[in-house]
């Protein structure tokens, strides 16, 4: 097992390496001069050129390249031009919202896709079935960008139930930084009612970054379910008389997991991909948005910092489920 | 904590109406508050990503600038006209090459420094040495050494060379406290990291929250050393700048009531909420030019005669239909408010017989070629701009080929001749009220920058620019500008588009809007703003 998890986390560095240079490369293929950008409209040639030279973009490709992947392997992931912070200042301000977006959003889909899928395999070609599969091809095929304005005109302007956009209420003072995740930390601090207030703000980014992941949950699931039910040792377990609820929610379920974990590896990514829409439309303070004003601004070391980000935690969560696999599979444990 | 006493208050709540948009408007209206004053909450849609007023400026970064620091002096209404702020008053010598400012005495930085004569020194020198954001404007006539403290309130600058323009750029240097910035500077940087996200000014606002992706949250000052327009017992209590990139977030927001004040308002939904229950619009004649760049060193519209015919070509009324009438032709290059315009006579409009006589005597006299129309990606009236010229072309032959490219993108290819597009969307929002400004767009120094995508050489032009620029005699110096605005007219390098009018929709009870088209685009000075709930 922990030569497995040496070779996978060796393999990891090398696909960071490789995300690394494609991302310097085609942030530095687009045609566009950061440093003119940086300095205004206005500004006179030789200002432009201080702020190259202090950028340093004005030395070769080469030189900038091996600058940044030594700065990155010592974590630092340099300035951004727009922001003149380090990009990892930036990213520890940022990801803490994303991160937050994502996990409510992911434990939404999970809440909501797995019982679902239960149920339309259970329900097999029956009202709810048709309705959940219904549900699932909607909820993957609507955009992300279009239905969050829908969900704003709902459920903000017309039934005035939640903010239409931010992390809290404007003249509400953040709870006392400790994690950066305004659910976690305004628990922390004894603090419900804020809570309560960034929840609400919470709720629809959340619902709309949670709704492809929720229905593509919800397919593996019934599909895995339906296959197992039918299986040899789903009846021989009915036949010694385990109970029907035991049988669906303990033996088949967690062999229908194994699918459903691989999408949930997966989803995982994506979500973190999609906050750049979901961010833009509510105004969601997150690394999205980051990468989304930054590349607007053409500056470029955040949009590849956000994209390493993105990168190594995609990598990092799809390990934890391939380690997770072993768990739930004793003879993948065994293999291992 | 910050905070714990400040909650929303639904001041009013009426029914909904029928369904669709309209429905919400109007509905209910709420304002923050903070004890008995009230917070004022305006949403734009631009971020402001650094604060420090040395080192960046645009309209929203400007707007919070301006009201955590003071200039010496300030530009107010509408015609724009400078006003003491800082500074008493100022006197110049003869030639103009010498001004002395004379300080306001009773100034003070949020710390309770006194703004002093010392702290222009340093504020101006910094922002030369750190040669970013506003050091364009004085770094050719003014050098560091050449400021000097005399006494406590005065404060002296000598220029290399007369400069006309000089009093035009002195609302656009704000002044820092020095010790603030001094204790906070690492590796030399003359503070910038520090003042990158935190305030050491003397304005009417103190910095309480810096939030830059989402939001700006700042206090009134309350024995601002101005003292307050709208009296101290109906100022605010503080102004919240909400970053609301989406138009029809920033609506929604109005309409519930969570915002006080919107700008960028889509053409529609302006004409939408203008006459809505609890809305209040502000609709102004704006200085921000568009034009459409012609790249005049390649291809067809190197062809003066071509460029002439696009020009007598394109469908005006069709700019003004985009904006809903809200907008004005150009009637020069230069805007109408900025000294020495002049209503150029001749300036193109539709004209399909003319188009067609120029087409004529170029060298494509049957047309029967295509051209680049670049415009910013997701900007929507550039790119039914750009329909209206398609349209506009057919009847001579010429196709145009529309594109929508990233700022950036943009902006790199125009930077070459080689490579800038046939034709380019162009805004241009003059930084002062002088001439210069603009005149300056057809020099060949403009080449390189986004305005001088036309990549325009024109000896004669780039002389007058150049005179006129040193000219201390206004009769002889609009007289330059005049022939500045006849001859770019003749050579075209651009299609002169219209002015847009610059609008905002605030919630009616909001008080004390003071506009000066001087600020940049959305900006507002947020010093006058009350909320009335009587």
């Amino acid at each position: 097992m922990w030569a497995y998890i040496a070779r996978r986390v060796a393999l990891t560095g090398l696909m960071l390496f490789g995300l690394v240079c494609v991302t310097f490369t085609v942030s530095n293929v687009a045609p566009s001069d950061p440093a003119a950008l940086a300095a205004g409209p206005d500004a006179t040639r030789d200002m432009v050129e201080t702020i190259r030279r202090e950028y340093g973009l004005d030395r070769p490709l080469h030189e900038q390249f091996v600058r940044y992947v030594s700065g990155v392997v010592r974590g630092d992931l340099g300035r951004s031009i727009v922001t003149t912070r380090p990009v990892v200042q930036d990213l520890a301000r940022f990801f803490p919202a994303t991160l937050e977006l994502v996990l409510l959003s992911m434990t939404l889909g999970v809440a909501l896709g797995v019982p679902l899928g239960m149920m339309s395999a259970v329900l097999k070609n029956r009202a709810p079935d048709h309705l959940a599969r219904f549900v699932a091809v909607s909820l993957v095929a609507l955009p992300a960008f279009w239905f969050g304005i829908l969900l704003q005109l709902f459920f903000s302007i017309w039934l005035e139930w939640l903010p239409t956009s931010g992390r809290l209420d404007l003249a509400t003072a953040p709870p006392p930084h400790v994690s950066g995740m305004l659910l976690l930390d305004s628990l922390i601090a004894g603090q419900g009612a804020t809570f309560g207030q960034a929840f609400a703000h919470a709720m629809l980014p959340a619902l709309v970054l949670s709704f492809p992941c929720l229905a593509s949950i919800l397919r593996v699931n019934r599909a895995e379910m339906i296959e197992v039910l039918s299986a040899d040792y789903v009846t021989a377990a009915r036949a010694h008389g385990v109970s029907r609820l035991r049988v669906i929610c303990v033996h088949a379920l967690r062999n229908a997991m194994l699918p459903t974990l691989a999408i949930i590896g997966l989803r995982w990514g994506w979500m973190l991909g999609s906050t750049v829409l979901v961010e833009t439309v509510f105004d969601w303070p997150g690394i999205g948005l980051y990468a989304v004003s930054s590349a607007i601004a053409g500056d470029f070391k955040p949009v590849m910092g956000v994209t390493l980000l993105i990168g190594l935690n995609f990598m990092v969560v799809n390990l934890i489920v391939d380690l997770l696999y072993g768990v739930l599979d004793p003879r993948l444990r065994a293999g291992a | 904590m910050a905070g714990t006493h400040i909650g929303r208050r639904g001041a009013m709540a009426a029914g909904l109406g029928a369904a669709g948009l309209a429905a919400g408007i109007g509905s209910s209206a709420a304002f923050e508050l903070d004890g008995s004053r009230k917070i004022l909450v305006y949403a734009g849609g631009q971020p402001v990503p650094v604060l420090d007023p040395h080192v960046r400026y645009d309209w929203s970064t400007r707007m919070i600038q301006q009201s955590v620091y003071d200039a010496l002096a300030k530009y107010v209404n509408d015609p724009p006209q400078i006003v003491p702020w800082l500074a008493e008053r100022w006197e110049t010598n003869p030639d103009q090459t010498v001004w002395t400012f004379h300080l306001a005495r009773n100034a003070r930085f949020h710390n309770g420094d006194p703004v002093d004569a010392e702290a222009v020194r340093y504020s101006f020198e910094r922002g030369l040495r750190l040669n970013k954001g506003v050091a364009w404007m004085l770094k050719d006539v003014l050098a560091p050494e050449a400021i000097a403290a005399l006494d406590a309130h005065t404060v002296r600058f000598t220029l290399t060379r007369a400069m006309p323009s000089f009093l035009t750029y002195i609302p656009m240097w704000y002044i820092v406290n020095p010790k603030q910035v001094q204790a906070n500077i690492a590796n030399n940087d003359y503070g910038e990291g520090w003042m990158a996200t935190n305030a050491a000014g003397s304005g009417p606002f103190r910095l309480r929250r810096f939030e830059p992706q989402s939001l700006i949250h700042m206090d009134a000052v309350a024995d601002y050393w101005k003292g307050w327009p709208q009296g101290e017992h109906r100022r605010l209590s503080g102004v919240i700048y909400r970053v609301v990139r989406e138009p029809a977030t920033r609506r929604a927001l109005v309409q519930r009531g969570e915002a006080d004040l919107i700008t960028e308002v889509p053409a529609d939904d302006f004409d939408l909420l203008r006459d809505a229950r609890g809305m209040k619009p502000e609709d102004h004649r704006g200085m921000t030019t568009f034009a459409i760049t012609m790249n005049t060193t390649k291809g067809p519209t190197a062809d003066i005669n071509v460029r002439k015919a696009i020009a007598h070509a394109m469908d005006y009324d069709a700019l003004m239909q985009i904006h809903n009438g809200a907008a004005s032709l150009m009637t020069s290059p230069f805007p109408e408010q900025v000294p020495g315009h002049i209503a150029v006579p001749g300036i193109p409009r539709r004209n399909l017989d003319r188009a067609r006589q120029f087409l004529a005597q170029s060298q494509y006299p049957n047309g029967g070629f295509e051209l680049e129309y670049v415009h910013v990606q997701g900007l929507e009236d550039p790119r039914r701009i750009g329909l209206a010229l398609l349209n506009a072309l057919q009847p001579l032959n010429i196709r145009v080929n529309i594109v929508a490219q990233p700022w950036p993108t943009m902006v790199a290819r125009g930077a070459r001749a080689e490579t800038a597009p046939d034709m380019v969307s162009v805004y241009v929002t003059p930084v002062t009220t002088d001439p210069d400004v603009i005149a300056g767009k057809y020099h060949t120094r403009a080449h390189g920058q986004f305005w001088g995508m036309h990549h325009l050489s024109d000896a004669q032009v780039t002389q007058w620019v150049e005179a006129a620029r040193v000219e201390t005699d206004a009769p002889k110096r609009n007289a330059l500008y005049a022939d500045i605005q006849r001859r770019v007219v003749d050579l075209q390098p651009e299609i002169f588009g219209m002015l847009a009018n610059r609008r905002w929709i605030m919630r009616d009870y909001v008080r004390g809007f003071a506009y000066c088209p001087l600020r940049l685009t959305g900006e507002v000075d947020l010093h006058p703003l009350w909320i009335d709930t009587a």
